[in-house]
């Protein structure tokens, strides 16, 4: 049974590297609970992963993005003939090559874009057709298609590189976790950074470790998952209790503005600075179910989602500072949206949608895939086609920057193709 | 009444007063001096647990008094014949709650409200009706058929009419499924919120075409095509709502889009502008589809038996369902009668929201009409609000999902952790709320800790303490466990509080 003197490794410091770190959970490991469950991980992550590792931000726009108007084929004929309403204007197009221009909402990140730290893929999905937004999603975060396993793709990769604590992976903005982090690797998901605390951050240190010790005694032995998901309390608490219980000033100048996505990246941005062995954060923006009023570049719902999302983005990248040159993050969507708008001035769900890349590594500044083009004889039942299998593109990212990460576990039965939107 | 049901009156020489002898607690005679509450033995507690919000000694003397958990099941069959005149009258503590979507409306414009407000009542009045009203099997099928057929409460076109909504599930929830799916699928706030009412035979727009087969009958693994969902969506054209004048709605024929469709085995010409009929007859097919059946069983089974029903529990109840014509009595004494239910105890985790109101039961909370905002009873919605869980708070139209992989994080312990801590330091208390006096949760004093919290345990968690509850408690209250504990005061509300944060804490409260 642990005793205080065991955390005398320094655990409360959340600057403790690894190997320390390790070795206060292997004894911790009296939990029981947590010693079934990550007793993998353990020995694959004794070769230990460096500090200062990269980190994956997976921003999911929730609800089926309009890809055509965010990385607009202006080039393409069918695409203006297709929306008489809702077209972006070429001439307000950014970034405007022959083919392609990025939505004049992009703004913020027109810098980031010329300067090579922002690209794009287009014409991306899964290999079926989905379009339903519960099992897409599932899908795509499953990235396992014919397995009865219900284990997400970012679960799998963090039980191949890492140390098998949850704050390794982690969702951000609500206390439910996406399908992505879903599976016997340890995860976590919680509102915000000051939630990291048992009970709330205020309360004296005593309450907390009395309180504490008596759920230590109330769940023992409790192997449910409620009862595992109490394990990972109690001991990412202990860990992150000095990041829960203080907070910090916004770093290098970073203008934020409102919302809810730009306070999870700023919390992202916290807990990367902080180092505590997060690889993985997973954030949720949505709803992009534009079945009604897309609206023009002059306002309407996607316009003013896509200026904030790319405040957000930009202050993120600048409020990392040295950090973000370790930092990748990349947008996904269950599905694209259909060519052709409906009689709301929107769409209805589609099949091929662009992928934003953005941060370390990332070859920006250009459009990456294989356009397959507007004409009827491309379309699948009418939507754009998918020239890319999604996971081909979260490969080429894990692979440089996770290489000791088995693609081959992370995303099984699966070749990913070359797409070359990384260095 | 209150959720503890009457409470106990202590004397210090140890004479119990009428009162806890009316509410149903059977002392446990070893000389006057101490009195054990009974508990509900298993099987009574297992049925109390999945039909409730929470067992409370109260719930547990209304059962023993009809003469058992099958005589109380099926009275609770029957709401209307259960007296509950306490929770009816919680109703007129929120206005506009009957009010008609034009009158919202205007409220609202005239600034005496805000949609937020107009549709925060339906939710607070959901809350305080699953906490207090003794129909409580009503209030769990309400829940359960509001999230099948989810409508959320801020939807930015469908809101003025989501009471109204409210008032439809509750009209069918016992009733019959073939009723409530047009009931559902044809009100305006399902039209509105997603998009028939907007659909016209020139663009139709596919949303509910679409949730309606995958969300609210077959499923997706059913295998129809998109030309199908296509279908779908254009035989439901035609029923419009004025979102924004008149808020009335009505069919126009004028809308509909005609010619032949085709959804799994329902094929019709389809040549009439007026498609009332055709709607009511598809409606009418899907609701009798067996693999509606099949569906509505496997998620009945999720919510009241276990995360992963087997395949015996689900046929039964799915055939019940069919054969009993769509009837959901019926469908539900079929799920309530299979061993695979009987054998279910313990398994499914709370969702923090059935948490939160699981709590206020067993702390027996006690509410009166709120005058502000900072009122228990207005209040309340704040406390789900921050752990994500507002009733009829759910982002998709798939409603919220009800296995315990969904409801294990961290961030959901941490949230529900917090919540109790701050519930057991009696919440709110004195603003439109009082929970029992510390001497009232008290046993017969003097008495040691251990006695204590096994009388708590009792109230709480209608369960004797397990040595676990015992070393637990001994962390929190700095007392050592054999002290005789003399005077309420000696106790103290600190005390009290943190032995009902801990009971709260306990596998036994998070489940049910």
């Amino acid at each position: 049974m642990a005793t205080p003197s065991d955390y005398a490794c320094g655990c409360r410091d959340f600057r403790t590297s690894r190997r320390t770190f390790l070795k206060g959970i292997g004894v911790v490991g009296g939990l029981g609970v947590l010693t079934s469950v990550v007793g993998d991980v353990f020995t694959e992550a004794h070769g230990g992963a460096p500090a200062g590792g990269s980190v994956l931000v997976v921003l999911s726009l929730r609800g089926g993005s309009d890809g055509l108007s965010l990385v607009v084929p202006h080039g393409d004929p069918g695409y203006a003939a297709a929306r008489p309403t809702i077209a972006v204007p070429p001439e307000s197009l950014l970034v405007r090559d022959e083919m392609f221009g990025l939505h004049p909402g992009f703004a913020p990140l027109e810098q980031m874009w010329t300067d090579g730290g922002f690209g794009a893929v287009q014409a991306v999905g899964m290999p079926q057709p989905d379009r339903s937004h519960f099992s897409a999603m599932e899908r795509v975060e499953d990235a396992d298609p014919g397995s009865p396993d219900r284990v997400g793709w970012i679960n799998r990769m963090v039980g191949l590189t890492g140390i098998g604590v949850p704050n390794q992976a982690i969702q951000l903005g609500t206390p439910m976790a996406p399908t992505a982090l879903f599976g016997p690797a340890e995860t976590m998901a919680v509102s915000g950074l000051s939630n990291m605390s048992l009970l709330s951050g205020d309360t004296p240190v005593e309450i907390q470790d009395r309180t504490r010790s008596a759920l230590e005694q109330l769940w023992k032995g409790d192997t449910s998952l409620l009862g595992t998901g109490m394990a990972s309390t109690l001991q990412v608490t202990r860990d992150l209790s000095t990041l829960a219980r203080t907070t910090e000033p916004v770093q290098n100048g970073a203008q934020y503005p409102d919302g809810d996505l730009a306070t999870s990246l700023q919390q992202t941005a916290r807990l990367i600075r902080a180092d505590v062995g997060t690889q993985v954060v997973t954030i949720d923006y949505g709803s992009w179910d534009h079945h009604t009023d897309i609206g023009t570049v002059d306002d309407g719902e996607l316009t003013s989602m896509v200026r904030t999302m790319s405040e957000s983005l930009a202050a993120f990248f600048t409020e990392l500072g040295a950090d973000a040159a370790r930092v990748t993050l990349v947008t996904i969507s269950e599905f694209g949206r259909t060519i052709s708008e409906n009689g709301s001035a929107g769409a209805e769900h589609g099949y091929g949608n662009c992928m934003l890349l953005l941060g370390a590594g990332v070859k920006g500044g250009e459009v990456h895939g294989r356009w397959p083009g507007l004409d009827s004889a491309e379309l699948v039942d009418g939507d754009l086609g998918v020239s890319l299998d999604y996971r081909s593109v979260f490969a080429e990212i894990v692979a440089k920057r996770f290489p000791d990460a088995s693609l081959s576990q992370v995303f099984p039965d699966f070749k990913p193709e070359d797409v070359g939107a990384m260095a | 009444m209150g959720a503890w049901g009457g409470g106990t009156t202590h004397r210090p020489n140890g004479q119990k007063s009428a009162q806890m002898l009316r509410s149903g607690r059977e002392p446990v005679n070893d000389g006057g001096v101490s009195a054990k509450p009974s508990v509900a033995g298993p099987a009574l507690r297992h049925v109390l647990s999945r039909f409730s919000y929470g067992v409370t000694p109260a719930l547990v003397a209304d059962a023993r008094e009809l003469g058992g958990s099958a005589q109380w099941f099926e009275a609770q069959l029957a709401p209307e014949s259960v007296p509950d005149s306490e929770a009816t009258a919680m109703r007129s503590w929120f206005g506009y709650l009957d009010a008609p979507p034009d009158q919202l409306v205007a409220a609202t414009a005239s600034g005496s409200s805000s949609p937020y407000e107009a549709t925060a009542a339906l939710a607070r009045w959901t809350i305080l009706r699953r906490t207090y009203s003794r129909r409580q099997l009503f209030e769990t099928m309400v829940e359960f058929w509001s999230n099948l057929l989810h409508v959320p409460l801020l939807d930015a076109s469908a809101w003025p009419f989501r009471q109204g909504y409210d008032a439809l599930i509750r009209q069918h929830a016992l009733g019959r499924f073939d009723d409530m799916l047009p009931a559902t699928t044809l009100h305006p706030a399902m039209g509105l919120y997603l998009d028939n009412a907007l659909s016209t035979k020139e663009a139709i727009n596919e949303n509910l075409g679409r949730e309606l087969l995958e969300l609210h009958t077959v499923g997706v693994g059913t295998g129809y095509t998109e030309e199908e969902v296509l279908d779908s969506a254009r035989i439901l054209s035609g029923w419009r709502v004025d979102g924004m004048d008149s808020f009335a709605s009505y069919y126009s024929a004028a809308h509909h889009w005609t010619g032949p469709v085709s959804v799994l085995d329902f094929q019709e010409a389809n040549a009439s502008a007026d498609g009332r009929g055709i709607t009511a007859r598809y409606l009418s097919y899907l609701a009798h589809h067996p693999r509606t059946a099949r569906r509505i069983a496997t998620r009945l089974c999720v919510r009241f038996v276990a995360d992963q029903p087997s395949e015996a529990i689900v046929d039964v109840v799915a055939a019940a369902y069919l054969s009993s014509g769509t009837d959901i009595k019926a469908t539900l004494l079929a799920l309530h009668s299979h061993p695979d239910f009987t054998g279910s105890a313990s398994g499914k985790i709370r969702t923090p929201a059935e948490d939160a109101i699981a709590c206020f039961r067993a702390l027996g909370a006690r509410a009166w009409r709120p005058k502000t905002a900072a009122d228990f009873g207005r209040a309340v919605t704040w406390q789900l609000q921050l752990l994500g869980v507002m009733p009829f708070g759910w982002h998709s139209p798939a409603g919220f999902p009800d296995v315990g992989a969904a409801w294990s994080s961290v961030g959901r312990m941490l949230g529900s952790l917090y919540l109790h801590q701050v519930l057991a330091n009696r919440w709110k208390e004195p603003y439109g709320v009082v929970y029992p006096p510390l001497a009232d949760q008290l046993p017969v004093l003097p008495a040691s800790l251990d006695v204590i919290v096994d009388h708590v345990s009792r109230q709480v968690l209608q369960l004797p303490a397990t040595p676990q509850m015992q070393r637990a408690v001994l962390q929190v209250v700095d007392m050592p466990a054999g002290q005789e504990v003399r005077t309420a005061a000696e106790f103290g509300e600190w005390r009290m509080s943190q032995l009902l944060a801990t009971m709260l804490n306990s596998p036994a409260h998070m489940k049910r």
